[in-house]
């Protein structure tokens, strides 16, 4: 027998993806290819101001359009929806505009037409007229504007920390979270030294190279809805509770999806497509062009304005931070991103006076959510800047000063929770090692220069949250995992399988995953923000486990003695008779929690477990360009202790290059609310060209209570590249940047103004 | 998106296509590698009603060479131009600025006569029939017609060919051995557009003097151009670091240098004036820039 068929030992084992061969040879399902008998196909018309009153929809013309079905507007929604109204923190959402439009891109009309070109040119015919009003798009003028996006607060009562917003009139705060810990006052009255930094981040996307798709089919007794989602369970409670219908009229079915990164969670055409289905009674697909996906959900803009005391040797002894997150028209998840990021934004340092003030806020500007991070690569870009800008100041190696301050083991973080399993001074000291940090470095000379740079950052796991799975051993032996964890490129099935394969002593390759279809495969509640791994995987473990002790049981009722290596077909034989039944494990799994207090944002227990993810960068800048040119990349994480080291390392690098987009080039540009730079020939991702050298590493670490040790980490590589570069480019020429992306025209631009002879137009 | 409904024909000969161009009367594009066609097609930022592929007429994908410079035919494509075997020597200054264009895939397939029909004021080989006053020779109804590159690019996007016209060859003058020269280009990201470009060359006098300078710059202004300030201060000096620094100060002299949504203009100006320098440089076999921080 060789490794790959061997049984045991399948923890730890760099296993292909199951799914990779269908995937490189086109057999792979995805919602994009899915057509049903009858389906129509609806194409939206999406407002085009920032902020206004509807007053008229025309839409004869595209009634009258050749071979159009219909034509849908936000007064039809209500025949089967009377409260069309969705959302995860917020029902604010409509499924098409009410009344207002809140965002230039905003969904208020759809032609359906069998076929997608004819319903595409309908919708040119399609046009309407708004009272406008004043829009707001900043996030901290929103906190003082006279324009308010939204005319009522209307949370959804799913959090306790928001219900006290319900109605609240005349404001476009959807979240403040405060967090005060020690006497914050006193502590900058006797400070030695005071600093005080502002650091913007850039509204960006997810862009998966699959756009949003759903497509809803209407059966005779409920609706079963095909969508590129990560979040199969979530939809169809919200569509239940939409229709007013039970859970179990809706079905939600899943296949692989072609990225997410946080886009495709809660709801986002599900709604749209079971309203379109159900009024027209056929099924009904929508399918996103990558354009569209500018109008969809987005990664918040943010201002940071973080403030220190530090003591003449080095330690930081108080911070303030002040947080405002752009969360555009709609809330979607932003005001969580508000709180379970915002207590995070002292950094992973031991401060034992903290106050934090983070304010989740409406604009007219397309609907923020969850990105790969879940803010924290925004909190990270900025206190990991401001680190090194207070080293610099008070002339401490930027290294040496974050170790003086480091949040170790058994210390309280900002809540108050003691940190446990954060391998934080591990990840430092990796990073300092592998960049050689204490050996010479070659500086560049003339107009190329050198710097390198470090950043650390750490992030809560969102809690508390549950998952639940299924494992069916089959009479002949073999196992299916059934769960509704979306294995959207990011290798879960791989992984689930490798727990599922440990437990019961089988090889990885031979477990069946079963795909989200929630009649099918039990609830999860969404594959996001690094938690599959953790909470799934403790769930696939503990039903692998149940089915392990059903067998075992079994095999004592046949009068077996214990630990009996009896093949598992001849005990069902033995049962049954023939090759008969099966043996059903089930694990469910909920970490403990406590809610933080109101007032003072303390608590014992913030998270299940931590993430920790470091960057460390050499780069070089071209002095007469800006161009920053990156030599080599180091990530370092704690991920526990891996199940899969090589989709470890891809989740890792993989993240890191997406942070090296949102670093470098992207950001949505505006003009009046509208995107002006819509595709991918304008706004520019990296491409396999722009990849530089990179090294992508686990510290060896142990989650205590993570599925055999692991943990999640599909964002940890997002953490902290951008300050790293940033605090790399000061190293090597002796300019701060403080504002997202770190474009060849904004180094310049800052190189120009720091030798006095700043460029004329700015 | 996918394109809007178009009628497609491939002519065997360019009679045919002409008189397809000519019946369509405007509403007929030629396609050639189809780079910039497609996807404005797809962007549906044009919809013509005929596309006349032009990729089976002969003998419009030949390289040649001769007393009168070098010819390249309107199929050639950039690929042809990088692995010919004698072309590096023939013309450096076109196969380095070609070694720039977009991505292998898109050079695979990417042709000279569609780039200069395209005219997108940043791409590279428009930049260098202007900055080599090549000539674009046309065929339509008419007949043929040779038309200075100088007057062939009117606008972004704009030429002077007529609805009926085919491109069938661009002719560069003849490249001595012994010539200066140098391409430079600053993109975004590999193979994106630039943001600005370069193209220098000159030969010396026996008194190491330059002789008729020719600078193109591309991406900053809405077509191709020659920098003609810049040119005049070149002509009859020694290439030297102090020369250098004068040509490059006035690069953009003159010029309504362009802004959008990639960098504004000011950015633009600041990076022409550092590939003139760089091309200068480059061009003379001087060192890098200077030790001057």
């Amino acid at each position: 027998m060789n490794e790959m068929t061997m049984p045991g030992r399948q923890i730890g084992r760099s296993l292909p993806r199951l799914e990779a061969r269908d995937k490189v040879t086109g057999r792979t399902e995805y919602v994009h290819n899915l057509r049903l008998p009858g389906m129509l196909y609806g194409k939206i018309f999406r407002s085009t101001v920032a902020h206004g009153r509807i007053r008229n929809i025309d839409v004869t013309a595209a009634r009258a359009h050749a071979g159009v079905a219909h034509v849908i507007t936000g007064e039809d929604v209500r025949k089967v929806i009377p409260r069309p109204f969705y959302g995860p923190a917020f029902h604010d959402q409509p499924v098409l505009a009410l009344d207002k439009v809140h965002y230039v891109g905003e969904p208020v009309a759809v032609v359906l037409a069998s076929d997608p070109y004819v319903a595409d040119e309908a919708v040119q015919l399609i046009s309407a007229e708004y009272d406008e009003l004043p829009a707001v798009f900043d996030e901290v003028e929103a906190m003082s504007s006279q324009a308010v996006v939204h005319d009522e607060l209307k949370p959804a009562g799913t959090f306790p920390d928001l219900k006290h917003l319900q109605g609240r009139r005349n404001t476009n705060v959807a979240l403040d979270f405060h967090l005060r810990r020690g006497d914050v006052d006193k502590a900058f009255a006797t400070a030695d030294r005071v600093f005080e930094h502002t650091f913007r981040t850039q509204q960006v996307l997810h862009l998966p190279l699959e756009p949003f798709v759903s497509v809803a089919e209407p059966t005779g007794s409920g609706i079963t809805i095909h969508t590129a989602s990560q979040s199969p369970s979530f939809v169809r409670i919200e569509i239940a509770r939409l229709l007013g219908w039970p859970e179990n009229r809706v079905r939600v079915k899943v296949p692989y999806l072609g990225g997410g990164f946080g886009a495709k969670l809660y709801i986002k055409l599900e709604a749209m497509v079971t309203a379109l289905a159900l009024l027209v009674q056929r099924p009904v697909k929508v399918a996103l062009t990558m354009e569209e996906q500018f109008y969809t959900l987005t990664k918040h803009a943010s201002t940071f304005r973080i403030k220190s005391a530090v003591n003449k040797d080095g330690r930081i002894t108080a911070r303030h931070c002040e947080v405002w997150w752009n969360g555009g028209a709609y809330a979607d998840i932003g005001p969580r991103i508000t709180q379970k990021s915002g207590f995070t934004a002292p950094g992973p340092y031991d401060i034992d006076n903290v106050s934090i003030d983070s304010y989740s806020l409406y604009t007219n500007l397309p609907p923020a959510g969850a990105l790969r991070g879940f803010g924290i690569p925004q909190l990270v870009w900025a206190y990991e800047s401001h680190a090194d800008m207070i080293a610099r100041e008070l002339a401490l190696d930027p290294v040496e000063f974050r170790r003086r301050n480091i949040l170790r083991e058994g210390r309280p973080q900002a809540t108050g929770t003691l940190m446990r399993d954060a391998a934080i001074e591990a990840v430092l000291e990796r990073l300092a090692e592998r960049l050689d940090w204490n050996k010479s470095f070659d500086r560049g000379s003339g107009t190329v220069r050198r710097g390198r740079g470090l950043g650390i950052g750490f992030k809560a796991s969102i809690s508390p949250t549950t998952s639940i799975a299924i494992v069916n051993v089959a009479a002949d032996g073999s196992a299916t995992l059934y769960c509704s964890t979306v294995d959207m490129g990011q290798g879960s099935d791989t992984a689930n399988a490798q727990v599922v394969a440990e437990v019961l002593d089988v090889a990885a390759e031979s477990v069946r995953i079963v795909h989200p279809d929630t009649d099918v495969t039990p609830y999860d509640m969404a594959t996001l923000g690094s938690r599959s791994m953790f909470h799934m995987g403790n769930a696939v473990r503990l039903a692998a486990q149940d089915a392990k002790a059903k067998l075992a049981a079994l095999a004592a009722e046949l009068g077996l003695p214990p630990g009996s290596n009896i093949p598992l077909p001849e005990l069902f034989r033995r049962k049954y008779g023939m090759q008969a039944g099966n043996v059903i494990g089930i694990g469910s799994y909920v970490p403990t929690y406590e809610s933080p207090n109101h007032d003072t944002g303390q608590t014992s227990n913030a998270t299940p477990y931590w993430m920790i993810g470091g960057t460390a960068v050499e780069i070089e800048v071209d002095t007469e360009t800006g161009h920053v040119r990156i030599i080599r990349i180091i990530n370092v994480v704690d991920a526990g202790k891996p199940i899969n080291p090589k989709i470890v390392e891809d989740q890792i690098s993989g993240a890191a290059v997406m942070q090296l987009g949102f670093t470098m080039q992207e950001k949505m540009l505006f003009e009046g609310g509208q995107v002006t730079n819509a595709s991918l020939a304008d706004y520019k991702i990296p491409s396999i060209l722009d990849i530089p050298p990179m090294i992508s590493e686990a510290v060896d670490a142990q989650q205590h209570d993570g599925p055999f040790g692991a943990k999640g980490v599909g964002e940890s590589g997002t953490f902290a590249l951008s300050p790293a570069i940033a605090n790399a480019i000061e190293d090597a020429v002796g300019v701060r940047v403080t504002e997202l992306p770190i474009t060849a025209e904004a180094v310049y631009r800052a190189l120009r103004t720091a030798a006095n002879d700043p460029l004329e137009d700015a | 998106m996918k394109p809007p409904r178009f009628d497609y024909a491939r002519p065997d000969s360019l009679a045919g296509a002409i008189a397809l161009l000519a019946a369509h009367n405007g509403d007929a594009k030629v396609i050639a590698g189809g780079q910039s066609l497609m996807p404005m097609l797809n962007f549906r930022l044009t919809s013509p009603r005929l596309l006349v592929d032009i990729a089976r007429i002969a003998d419009l994908n030949h390289i040649s060479a001769g007393a009168d410079g070098v010819r390249l035919g309107a199929l050639v494509r950039w690929r042809d131009i990088e692995r010919h075997p004698t072309l590096a020597k023939l013309h450096p200054l076109l196969v380095e600025a070609t070694s720039h264009v977009a991505h292998y895939q898109i050079r695979n397939r990417g042709t000279v006569g569609g780039s200069l029909a395209h005219a997108d004021p940043a791409a590279e080989m428009p930049g260098i029939a202007i900055a080599c006053d090549a000539q674009i020779i046309v065929v339509g109804r008419a007949g043929q017609r040779t038309i200075p590159a100088a007057d062939f690019f009117v606008g972004a996007l704009m030429t002077a060919l007529e609805p009926d016209e085919v491109i069938v060859e661009v002719r560069l003058p003849p490249w001595p051995g012994e010539r200066h020269f140098a391409f430079e280009e600053f993109s975004r990201r590999k193979g994106d557009f630039a943001l600005a470009g370069v193209a220098v060359f000159y030969d010396l006098d026996g008194q190491g003097r330059v002789i008729d300078p020719h600078i193109g710059a591309i991406g900053v202004t809405s077509r191709p151009v020659r920098l003609n300030a810049a040119e005049a201060a070149l002509a009859g000096r020694a290439v030297d670091e102090a020369a250098i620094l004068a040509v490059a100060a006035l690069a953009d002299d003159g010029l309504d240098v362009a802004e959008d949504i990639h960098a504004p203009a000011d950015y633009r100006r600041a990076l022409l004036q550092v590939l003139l320098e760089r091309a200068l440089r480059r061009a003379a076999r001087l060192p890098d820039a200077e030790q001057t921080q």
